[in-house]
């Protein structure tokens, strides 16, 4: 096993389950619809309500997506392949979570003009939201990873992860949120988006290793 | 290229939970050597397949690889290695031949088709392997077997899967293995029809 | 360098003889003190000027308020030496002490509402410090729920390291954040932040039930933690013979 070979694994994996990624995507849409049909539809609510509307079920898309991550490498028994192969758990972690990204993210960036404009979210800021979903969601990835891999052995994990993850998403969620309605103010954004690409640049550091950490006494 | 393997495990103490698996276990497994690990159901073989892995603490003890000690790290011990676990690590969505170049990445075509020939699994190269019995993902786990040039094999019960012609071809294989220099530990029920082995015990205390 | 004291530490036998000695007097003590400030705080300490006498849940709702955030650093340091240095007690530590805060956190937000409906006429406002205490409250559930959830002890051991030192990263982030964002919100209309500078006769007592409280629960986890000790080398000699003189 090397590096190559593992992500072209993953990602030929990842391929042949295009339903789980279709599913990430309908669980997303779900998520915006419950939101007119029980607050309110109307445009006065939406259109300022939009931009944390997208984030809300961002996040919860993310954690529905990344939850089972290692659930099935648990199983099979990959885990211990990687750790028996000698190379960095925490690069091979990363390689994951990069294709998993992609995999989950590329549709909703496609899908989300269109569901914008449900939300009545002005074309102007549109971009900012684009622009906070690509620089805030490898953090929200990597931090769901370290969730992932701690309740890896739990036939019944998903809820445990959500209690253990989410409070950490909230900073994410803040300053994505906070891009957004100062793009709608016309003020400037630059500001949140580096926060933003900071909080992920931490993540890309620590959540590798904490992953690879839990990864390792997940096998014993 | 002639291998060489040369792993001394001196006093192990390893406890899991309640029970201690093992007290005061010294063996060594070197070129040429089987070891096989006994113990009833239960005893802690896939356990001190771990422990010496690194997965599983050990409560006192020393391992010693080529003359190194590599208690705290295991790097030069990893880097030699080749384990098979009870769950081999067979992705269920991907073929055998795309399982076999994930962890052979460096193969050529030819070999991972021959090495699945050995295993029986010629015809089945190219079906997902969800719709191949368990039996048959341990087969295409240990093809790998014939494709590696790491010196020292840990196979976690290598012969359940496996039918009478099986297990034949793959002593056939540990014996070659064995000829040029390598080791292998490995745990299991059935009594070894070719070869004869070092015998580690695990008795409970 | 030399590191025996710091594997003294992390000996279970050690620690646990140590505890015994100490333990029960940090809670004496602690108690003392802390019911001395709560008495003066509540019976005899001089009336706000602005709050009148509703202030005086200060001297239950500050004490217990600081032990929550401190006893989330401590385990989040505890957590790194479990990691970096795999010493047994941390573990230990983590787990007791975990409880221990969770139980600070809830009395921190129940008195803080309870403070609140008087002070600012509801039980609830979302002000940054608030916030910041139930994430905080849920940070403690996340960190005993694993544990709970794990039968492993080894992965147990490991996960709720883990949880605690990624959850002290992301405090102060969480906090900064929070606060940026109360901002942002809704103008300072009620901080608690503002409070006048406090007379001396004010300011003791709560000295006296922050520094008990303190005593009062470092008494407790230790307590907690010589059980946990206990339960976890049941097959070691040491512990039949303490059990064993104990008359059980």
């Amino acid at each position: 096993m090397n590096y190559t070979s593992f992500f072209k694994a993953e990602w030929l994996s990842l391929l042949r389950r295009k339903q789980d990624t279709l599913n990430a995507l309908l669980f997303f849409v779900m998520v915006i619809t419950l939101f007119p049909l029980g607050v309110d539809p109307s445009s006065e609510f939406l259109a300022p309500a939009a931009g944390g509307i997208i984030w809300c079920a961002t996040a919860l898309s993310v954690l529905m997506a990344v939850e089972g991550l290692f659930k099935e490498d648990f199983n099979d028994g990959s885990l211990e392949q990687w750790l028996a192969s000698g190379l960095s758990v925490s690069v091979l972690v990363l390689l994951k979570v990069l294709a998993q990204w992609l995999m989950v993210m590329v549709p909703l960036l496609l899908a989300l003009p269109v569901l914008a404009q449900m939300l009545f979210l002005p074309w102007s800021s549109l971009l900012t939201v684009m622009g906070s979903l690509l620089l805030g969601t490898p953090a929200l990835f990597l931090i769901g990873a370290i969730g992932a891999a701690l309740t890896v052995s739990l036939r019944r994990g998903a809820v445990l992860m959500l209690l253990l993850i989410l409070p950490l998403y909230i900073p994410v969620i803040i300053f994505a949120t906070g891009a957004i309605r100062a793009a709608q103010l016309q003020m400037s954004v630059s500001g949140q988006l580096a926060i933003l690409a900071a909080m992920s640049i931490v993540a890309l550091a620590l959540a590798p290793v904490m992953t690879a950490i839990s990864i390792k006494a997940s096998v014993n | 290229m002639q291998k060489s393997v040369n792993l001394q495990v001196n006093q192990l103490y390893l406890e899991r939970g309640d029970r201690d698996l093992c007290q005061d276990l010294t063996f060594s497994v070197t070129s040429g050597e089987l070891v096989r690990v006994a113990g009833e159901n239960g005893a802690g073989k896939s356990s001190l397949m771990k422990a010496l892995l690194g997965w599983l603490p050990i409560e006192s003890g020393q391992i010693e690889y080529k003359g190194e000690d590599v208690t705290v790290h295991r790097d030069v011990l990893l880097a030699d290695q080749l384990y098979l676990g009870h769950t081999p690590g067979i992705k269920t969505v991907l073929t055998p031949l795309e399982n076999l170049r994930l962890y052979c990445p460096e193969a050529s075509l030819q070999a991972l088709e021959q090495a699945l020939e050995h295993v029986q699994l010629g015809p089945y190269a190219d079906i997902p392997a969800a719709q191949l019995s368990a039996g048959q993902k341990r087969r295409v786990a240990l093809a790998r077997l014939w494709l590696t040039d790491k010196p020292l094999w840990l196979l976690d019960e290598p012969f359940t899967a496996l039918d009478h012609a099986g297990v034949l071809a793959l002593e056939a294989h540990i014996k070659t293995h064995l000829d040029s220099g390598g080791a292998v530990m490995l745990t299991t029920h059935q009594t070894l029809l070719t070869l004869s082995a070092k015998t580690v015990e695990l008795a409970a205390a | 360098m030399n590191w025996t004291w710091f594997h003294k530490l992390g000996s279970p036998k050690w620690f646990y003889q140590w505890a015994s000695k100490w333990a029960g007097k940090l809670v004496w003590i602690g108690l003392l003190l802390l019911l001395i400030g709560v008495v003066w705080g509540l019976a005899f300490a001089p009336a706000d000027y602005q709050q009148g006498n509703s202030f005086r849940i200060i001297y239950i709702h500050v004490p217990v308020a600081m032990l929550a955030q401190s006893c989330y650093l401590a385990m989040g340091i505890a957590g790194f030496v479990a990691l970096v240095w795999q010493m047994k007690l941390a573990p230990v530590f983590i787990k007791s002490v975990a409880v221990v805060g969770a139980v600070m956190a809830f009395i921190a937000l129940l008195s803080g509402a309870i403070w609140g409906k008087p002070t600012w006429g509801t039980w609830w406002v979302w002000d940054a410090r608030l916030t910041s205490v139930l994430v905080l409250f849920l940070l403690y559930m996340g960190v005993i729920a694993i544990q709970n959830a794990l039968d492993d002890q080894v992965f147990a051991d490991k996960a709720v390291a883990v949880v605690s030192l990624v959850g002290v990263i992301n405090l102060p982030i969480i906090k900064y954040s929070v606060e940026w964002w109360n901002t942002l919100h809704q103008p300072a209309t009620f901080r608690l932040t503002e409070k006048p500078s406090m007379p001396m006769e004010m300011w003791l007592p709560l000295l006296f039930s922050a520094l008990g409280l303190y005593l009062f629960s470092a008494g407790i986890a230790m307590w907690r933690m010589q059980t946990e000790v206990l339960k976890r080398e049941r097959k070691a000699n040491w512990v039949k013979q303490e059990v064993m003189s104990d008359g059980i």
